[in-house]
C-alpha cells in the first residue's frame, strides 16, 4: 500500500516535470502527452486499457495541480484539457496558445474581445498578423467574412484609421466613436506625441 | 576627501567676452538647488536682469549636470541646458533644454557639476575642457562648418574620448530653432543660438576622474540592481508589445518591441531580440527598437536595424542605429544614421505623402536625409512644430502668397508634393543659413513666424491639428493622452513642458484596473487616472498626480535622470504587482552623495527648483497674473470636431469651467494663490526662497 | 613532495637550478603547479617571472555592444567605490565614438561615427611570458587563485606605470587617486562587467590563447632590465 502511495507520488511528480518542461519549451500539454511520456519512462504499463488510464492520470493530475500552485489546466472548446506551469507561460499566453490549435475565428474574437474590454483598445489586423498569432492577411480577410454571415459575432466590428490601418473591436465593450477614437490615437496620435 | 559624494565638486565659469575662465565650488554654493536646472535657475535669477535678449552678451548659459550623472545609475546621461530661450515669444522667458550622448558624464569625469558662460568672444572659439585645463580655442577655422566636421576636427585635436558640444551653422546664424549636438545625435533644442551669439562653436570635454559614491560600494551595487530590476523599456513602458511566454499583459502601443522573431536585420550578421523575460538583466538593450516603433508595424522597421544605442550608462538604448542602402546611391548621404523619436521622422514630418505609402521606403529615406541635414546644420524642430507650421502655411496658400515668385520658383514644390525627399536639400539649408524670406522665417519659431507673417496666434490656438499651446510652442503630452493633468503641464512652462512622468505612467500598458490601483497607492485614489477618451471630471487626486508629474520632472532635470524613462513607480515584475518604487530617486540620491534625504525632502528641494522657475517666469514677464497672462490653455482643448460634449466617451476635449478648477486645485495643491496662479511669500519661504519672495515683493509681484 | 614555498628563493637556489627543478618535477613550464609565482634562481640572481595560466577570460563581441558604458561603471563603481571609466579595466570609451583608429578616421571607421561598430578591449590574460608582469621592475604583477588572473599586488607597486607600456592592447589601467596600476582581475570569478552589460555583448570563458587573434593597439614602449631578459636562457637555453 505504502509502495503504491510512493510509486504514485513519483508518478505525480514526474507528471509535473513533463508539463513544466514543455510549457519551457513554449507549449500546452494534454493528458494524451503526458500518458505517453509516462509509458515511455516506465512509470505506467503499456497499452494500458485506456479509459482506466486516462481515469487513473485524471485523478493523479488534479492532485498535482492541487498541490503544485505553478501547475494550471485549461480546457479547450473541445472539452479536453491543457495543462502548463505558470512559471513558463502566463494564464493568458496559454490561453492563446490554446485558441491557436482551435479556429482562428475564435481566436480573433476573443483577443478582440478581451482588448476591448480590459486595457480597453480595439486590436489592429497588424497585431493578430504578428507573433505569436501568426494569421496571415487572407486568414484574417475569410475569418472577417465568415464573421458577417455568422451568429454570435455580431459585436465584432471594424474601423479604419487616417492612416489606412484596420482596426477591429467589440462593440459589446467599446462604442464606435470611442473605438475610432483609440484607434486613431493607437495608429496616429501616439507617433506624433513621441 | 570631499564631504559628499556624487557632485564633482566645480562650476566652471568663462567670460568670453574678458576670457576670465574661473571656478565656483558647487556644494558650497548650490547644494541647495542638487545640480541641472537647478543651478541654471540659480544662476539666472542672480546674474541675468529680466529683460536681457538672448543672444545679448549679459546672457548667460549654463549646462549643468546632476549628482547621479556619470554613476552606474540607470538613465542617468542627461545634460541640462538653461538659458533665455531664443523661440520663447513674444518675449523671451527662462527655459531649459536637455541633452543626452556623453556630454554629462563626460564633464563629470573632467570634475565639473556644471559650465557657465557669459559674454561673446571677439571671434569663434571653442571651450576645451580636459580636467583641469580649461582653454579657448580659435574656432574661425571651424565657423562656417557643420556639427559634424567641427565634431570630427575638434577630436583630432582634443582625443577620440571627448564629448564634443557642437552647434552648425543654424546657430551660428542665430536661427533660433537651432540646436547644440554632441556625440553625433543627441540634440538640446533652443541653445544654438545662444552659443552662435556668443561666438561659441562648441564646448568639447574629456576627464579622466571620476565620481565618488558615497555610500558602501556593496550597498550601491544592489541599489543599482534593485533599480535595473525595475526596468522596463523605453517610457518605461512595462508590458511587452506582443504577448510573450512570461507575461500576462500585452499591449500592441508599447514600446517594448522585443519578441522571438524579432531581429536587428541590419546587423550582420542580424540578432534574434527573443522574449526578454524581465528578470533577465542582461537583455534590457533588446527591449526598445524605436526604428521599429516609429518607422512602422511589421518588418519595416526591423528590417534596417543595426542596433541601439544612446547615452552613457543607460540600458534602454533608445537611439536605435539605423541602415537604409539606400540612400547613399539616392542622396549622396551615409547609409548609417542614429536618433529617435522626433529626431528621427525630422525629414519625413515635413511631407504630407510619399510615392510608396506613409510605411513605406521613401518615408524611411526621407527619416535619413533630414536626420542627416539637421543634425549637421544643427535646426531644431521644436518637437515637430516646425514641420506642423509649415504643412499649415503650405496647405492654406499662405506659403506660396508669402514668397516672392522669384524666390517660389526656386523650390521645387512637385517635389515636396510627391513626396521626394531630396526635396530636403532645398529647404534645411536656407532655414540654417537664413536664405530667403521662407528660410528666414520658418527659422523663427512659431510666435515670430507668425507675427512675421502677420497671423493672428489665435488661428494656431483653434486648430487642434496645429498642436500648438502658447509662447511659439507646442503642446507636449496634454489632454489627448492625460486629461485636465494633461493641460495642468503644459501651462507651466515657457516652451513645450517636457513633461513624461504621467505619460510613462498612462502609457506604460499595464491593463487600466492595475493602473488604478497604483494610481490609488501613489496619489491617493484611483479616480487620479482615467482611460484616455473617457476622461471625468477634475478631483484634487488629479492634481495631486500633477503635481508629482512636475516635480519629477524637475528633480530628474536636477539630478541628472532621464524624465523620458522615470519616474518608475510601475515595473514589469508581477510578483511585486506591477509595482515600481517612488523612491528610486531618493534612495539613488543619498547613497550617491552621503545626503540623506527621503523622498518627500528631495520632492522638496525639486518643489524649491520649480518654484525658482516660477518666480523668474514673474519676474521677466513682470506680472504676478500667472492665470490669466502666463498659464493659459489655447481653444482647440476645448472643441470636439463632431462636438461630442465632454466627459463622453470618444473624446479628449475638456471642458472649460472643469478646468478652471483644475487649475484651482492644482494651484492649492502648489499652496499657491488661486486668483493669480502666483507663488504666495508663505509658498517661496516654506521652499527656501526667502530672498526670492523679498525680490519679488519689492516688484510688487506677490500675490 | 613538500609544498614548494614559491617565495623562499635563497633556499631554492641552494637546492637545484631552476632547469634540474623543472626536469625533475617533469612537468612542462605550461602545466606547473606550484601555486603563485615560481621564483627560481638560476645562473642569474633576477627572478624569473613563470605565470600559470589563467583559468577565464572576458570576451567582448562588438556586433552586440551598445555603447552604454555600464561594463566601465560596474568595473570601477563596484570594485572601486567611485564611477571612473578612465580606469576601467575593460575599455570602450577609447573605441566608443571612432573606433580603434581614433577620431583620424572620421566618419569611415568604427564606432558612432563610423560603421557603429563598437568594440570594448579586454585583457587577454596573457600566458607566459606576461608583458606587464615581466615590466614590472617590483614583480608586482601576481597571479591570483582561483581564476589565476593577472592582477596588481598593490602593496608591490611603485606607480611607475611602465606596466602601461608593456601591454600591446593598452589594457594595464592606473588610478590615479592611489597612485597604483590595476587591470582586470576577473572580479575573482564573477566579472561585474559581464553581470551588467545589457546586452549580453561580454561572456566569461574558459581561457583560451588570444594573443594572436586580437590585433595590437601600440608597440609596447616598456623597458625590462637585462637580468630579467636573461633568465629566459634558464629555461629555454639548449
Amino acid at each position: 500500500m505504502k509502495e503504491e502511495a510512493h510509486a504514485w507520488e513519483e508518478t505525480r511528480q514526474v507528471a509535473a516535470s513533463i508539463i513544466r518542461k514543455r510549457s519551457e519549451a513554449g507549449h500546452l500539454t494534454s493528458r494524451r502527452e503526458i500518458l505517453q511520456e509516462l509509458i515511455e519512462q516506465n512509470l505506467l504499463p503499456p497499452c494500458p486499457d485506456e479509459p482506466v488510464a486516462d481515469a487513473d492520470l485524471q485523478s493523479l493530475l488534479k492532485a498535482a495541480t492541487e498541490e503544485n500552485e505553478d501547475l494550471k489546466e485549461l480546457l479547450g472548446q473541445d472539452g479536453v484539457p491543457r495543462y502548463f506551469s505558470v512559471e513558463f507561460l502566463s494564464e493568458t499566453y496559454a490561453r492563446i496558445l490554446l485558441h491557436k490549435e482551435g479556429d482562428p475565428l475564435d481566436m480573433i474574437a476573443e483577443i478582440v474581445r478581451e482588448n476591448s474590454a480590459k486595457y480597453p483598445r480595439p486590436t489592429s489586423l497588424e497585431t493578430l498578423q504578428g507573433p505569436p498569432f501568426d494569421l496571415t492577411a487572407d486568414q484574417i480577410q475569410d475569418c472577417l467574412e465568415q464573421m458577417q454571415g455568422q451568429a454570435g459575432y455580431e459585436d465584432i466590428a471594424q474601423i479604419r484609421t487616417s492612416a489606412g490601418t484596420v482596426f477591429l473591436y467589440s462593440a459589446t465593450h467599446l462604442d464606435p466613436a470611442y473605438a475610432s477614437m483609440l484607434a486613431e490615437w493607437l495608429d496616429v496620435g501616439q507617433f506624433n506625441s513621441p | 576627501m570631499a564631504k559628499y559624494g556624487g557632485w564633482a565638486g566645480k562650476v566652471l565659469r568663462v567670460d568670453l567676452s574678458t576670457g576670465r575662465i574661473w571656478t565656483e565650488d558647487t556644494v558650497e554654493k548650490y547644494k541647495d538647488y542638487l545640480g541641472g536646472t537647478g543651478i541654471g535657475y540659480r544662476v539666472i535669477w542672480d546674474e541675468v536682469p529680466a529683460s536681457t535678449h538672448p543672444f545679448d552678451p549679459a546672457n548667460k548659459i549654463i549646462f549643468a549636470v546632476g549628482p547621479l550623472a556619470g554613476t552606474g545609475a540607470p538613465c542617468n546621461g542627461r545634460t541640462a541646458i538653461t538659458t533665455l530661450w531664443p523661440t520663447c515669444w513674444p518675449q523671451p522667458l527662462v527655459a531649459t533644454g536637455h541633452m543626452g550622448g556623453q556630454f554629462a558624464a563626460e564633464l563629470k569625469y573632467a570634475g565639473y557639476d556644471a559650465i557657465v558662460v557669459e559674454g561673446k568672444a571677439e571671434h569663434p572659439v571653442w571651450l576645451s575642457i580636459v580636467d583641469k585645463q580649461v582653454q579657448i580655442k580659435d574656432a574661425r577655422h571651424l565657423w562656417g562648418q557643420g556639427i559634424r566636421r567641427a565634431t570630427i576636427q575638434i577630436s583630432e585635436e582634443i582625443g577620440p574620448e571627448a564629448a564634443v558640444a557642437a552647434i552648425g551653422q543654424a546657430g551660428e546664424n542665430l536661427v533660433p530653432l537651432s540646436v547644440v549636438i554632441n556625440s553625433f545625435s543627441h540634440s538640446a533644442g533652443g541653445a544654438g543660438g545662444v552659443m552662435g551669439s556668443k561666438n561659441l562653436k562648441a564646448i568639447a570635454v574629456h576627464g579622466t576622474g571620476g565620481v565618488r559614491i558615497f555610500g558602501d560600494k556593496a550597498e550601491w551595487e544592489k541599489l543599482i540592481q534593485y533599480h535595473l530590476s525595475l526596468l522596463g523599456a523605453n517610457n518605461q513602458h512595462v508590458v511587452p508589445g506582443s504577448p510573450q511566454p512570461w507575461a500576462e499583459h500585452y499591449n500592441p502601443a508599447s514600446r517594448w518591441v522585443a519578441s522571438r522573431g524579432r531581429k536587428w536585420e541590419a546587423s550582420t550578421p542580424a540578432v534574434e531580440t527573443g522574449t526578454c523575460e524581465p528578470h533577465n538583466l542582461n537583455r534590457i538593450a533588446y527591449r526598445t527598437n524605436n526604428l521599429a516603433y516609429f518607422l512602422g508595424p511589421g518588418d519595416i522597421g526591423w528590417k534596417y536595424t543595426v542596433r541601439g544605442n544612446g547615452c552613457t550608462g543607460c540600458p534602454i538604448r533608445c537611439h536605435n542605429v539605423l541602415k537604409v542602402p539606400s540612400v547613399s546611391a539616392k542622396y549622396g548621404i551615409p547609409e548609417v544614421g542614429q536618433n529617435t523619436c522626433a529626431g528621427l521622422f525630422f525629414g519625413r514630418a515635413f511631407f504630407q505623402n510619399f510615392p510608396d505609402g506613409p510605411k513605406g521606403l521613401t518615408a524611411i529615406e526621407s527619416c535619413m536625409v533630414g536626420m542627416h541635414l539637421a543634425d549637421d546644420l544643427g535646426i531644431w524642430c521644436n518637437y515637430s512644430q516646425l514641420q506642423r507650421d509649415f504643412i499649415k502655411l503650405y496647405n492654406n496658400g499662405t506659403i506660396k502668397s508669402k514668397l516672392g515668385e522669384k524666390e517660389s520658383k526656386s523650390y521645387s514644390w512637385d517635389k515636396y508634393e510627391k513626396g521626394d525627399p531630396s526635396f530636403l536639400f532645398e529647404l534645411l539649408p536656407r532655414i540654417a543659413m537664413k536664405e530667403g524670406e521662407l528660410g528666414t522665417a520658418l527659422g523663427l519659431g512659431t510666435g515670430y513666424l507668425l507675427e512675421r507673417w502677420s497671423i493672428p496666434e489665435e488661428e494656431w490656438k483653434k486648430d487642434s491639428k496645429t498642436c500648438y499651446w502658447k509662447l511659439g510652442h507646442p503642446r507636449h503630452h496634454t489632454s489627448d493622452e492625460a486629461g485636465q493633468c494633461g493641460v495642468i503641464l503644459n501651462t507651466q512652462f515657457n516652451r513645450d513642458a517636457q513633461c513624461h512622468s504621467h505619460t510613462n505612467f498612462t502609457r506604460n500598458g499595464l491593463p487600466f484596473e492595475i493602473q488604478k490601483q497604483l494610481a490609488a497607492e501613489l496619489w491617493g485614489s484611483p479616480d487620479a487616472v482615467d482611460v484616455i477618451g473617457a476622461f471625468k471630471p477634475m478631483n484634487v487626486y488629479k492634481a495631486r498626480f500633477a503635481k508629482w508629474s512636475l516635480m519629477r520632472k524637475e528633480l530628474h532635470d536636477a539630478l541628472s535622470l532621464c524624465n523620458y524613462m522615470g519616474p518608475w513607480v510601475a515595473s514589469p515584475l508581477k510578483e511585486r504587482g506591477y509595482r515600481g518604487d517612488d523612491s528610486i530617486e531618493s534612495m539613488l540620491y543619498s547613497l550617491a552623495t552621503g545626503d540623506r534625504k527621503d523622498r518627500q525632502e528631495l520632492d522638496q528641494v525639486a518643489e524649491r527648483i520649480f518654484l525658482l522657475h516660477r518666480a523668474l517666469t514673474i519676474r521677466d514677464m513682470g506680472t504676478k497674473e500667472m492665470r490669466t497672462q502666463h498659464d493659459t490653455i489655447p481653444e482647440w482643448v476645448f472643441l470636439d470636431p463632431a462636438g461630442k460634449p465632454p466627459f463622453t466617451q470618444g473624446t479628449v476635449h475638456m471642458d472649460r469651467n472643469d478646468i478652471q478648477l483644475a487649475m484651482d486645485m492644482y494651484y492649492d495643491e502648489m499652496g499657491w494663490d488661486r486668483a493669480t496662479g502666483a507663488p504666495t511669500a508663505a509658498a517661496y519661504r516654506r521652499a527656501g526662497l526667502r530672498e526670492v519672495a523679498e525680490e519679488l515683493g519689492k516688484r510688487g509681484l506677490l500675490p | 613532495m613538500t609544498p614548494f614555498s614559491p617565495l623562499d628563493s635563497t633556499r631554492l637556489s641552494q637546492i637545484l637550478s631552476r632547469r634540474q627543478f623543472l626536469k625533475l618535477s617533469g612537468v612542462s613550464i605550461v602545466g606547473i603547479s606550484v601555486l603563485g609565482v615560481l621564483l627560481c634562481k638560476g645562473e642569474t640572481n633576477a627572478p624569473l617571472i613563470i605565470m600559470e595560466q589563467a583559468q577565464g577570460i572576458i570576451i567582448a563581441d562588438p556586433t552586440l555592444c551598445v555603447a552604454c558604458r555600464r561594463c566601465e561603471l560596474a568595473c570601477t563603481e563596484f570594485n572601486d567605490g567611485k564611477a571612473s571609466p578612465a580606469m576601467s579595466r575593460i575599455k570602450v570609451n577609447r573605441n566608443l565614438n571612432f573606433g580603434p583608429k581614433g577620431a583620424y578616421a572620421g566618419q569611415h571607421g568604427q564606432g558612432t561615427w563610423g560603421n557603429e561598430l563598437v568594440t570594448p578591449d579586454f585583457c587577454l590574460q596573457c600566458a607566459h611570458p606576461v608583458p606587464c608582469a615581466n615590466a614590472c621592475p617590483n614583480d608586482a604583477i601576481v597571479v591570483k587563485p582561483p581564476t589565476n588572473a593577472r592582477v596588481v599586488d598593490v602593496e608591490k607597486c611603485i606607480g611607475c606605470r611602465m606596466c602601461q607600456r608593456s601591454c600591446p592592447w593598452e589594457m594595464m589601467s592606473f588610478d590615479s587617486e592611489a597612485g597604483k596600476a590595476t587591470k582586470c582581475f576577473l572580479c575573482d570569478g564573477k566579472p561585474k562587467c559581464v553581470e551588467a552589460c545589457p546586452a549580453e555583448a561580454l561572456i566569461y570563458l574558459a581561457w583560451r590563447d588570444l594573443t594572436d587573434k586580437v590585433p595590437i593597439r601600440v608597440a609596447p614602449t616598456s623597458v625590462i632590465s637585462p637580468e630579467k631578459a636573461a633568465t629566459c636562457n634558464e629555461c629555454h637555453k639548449k
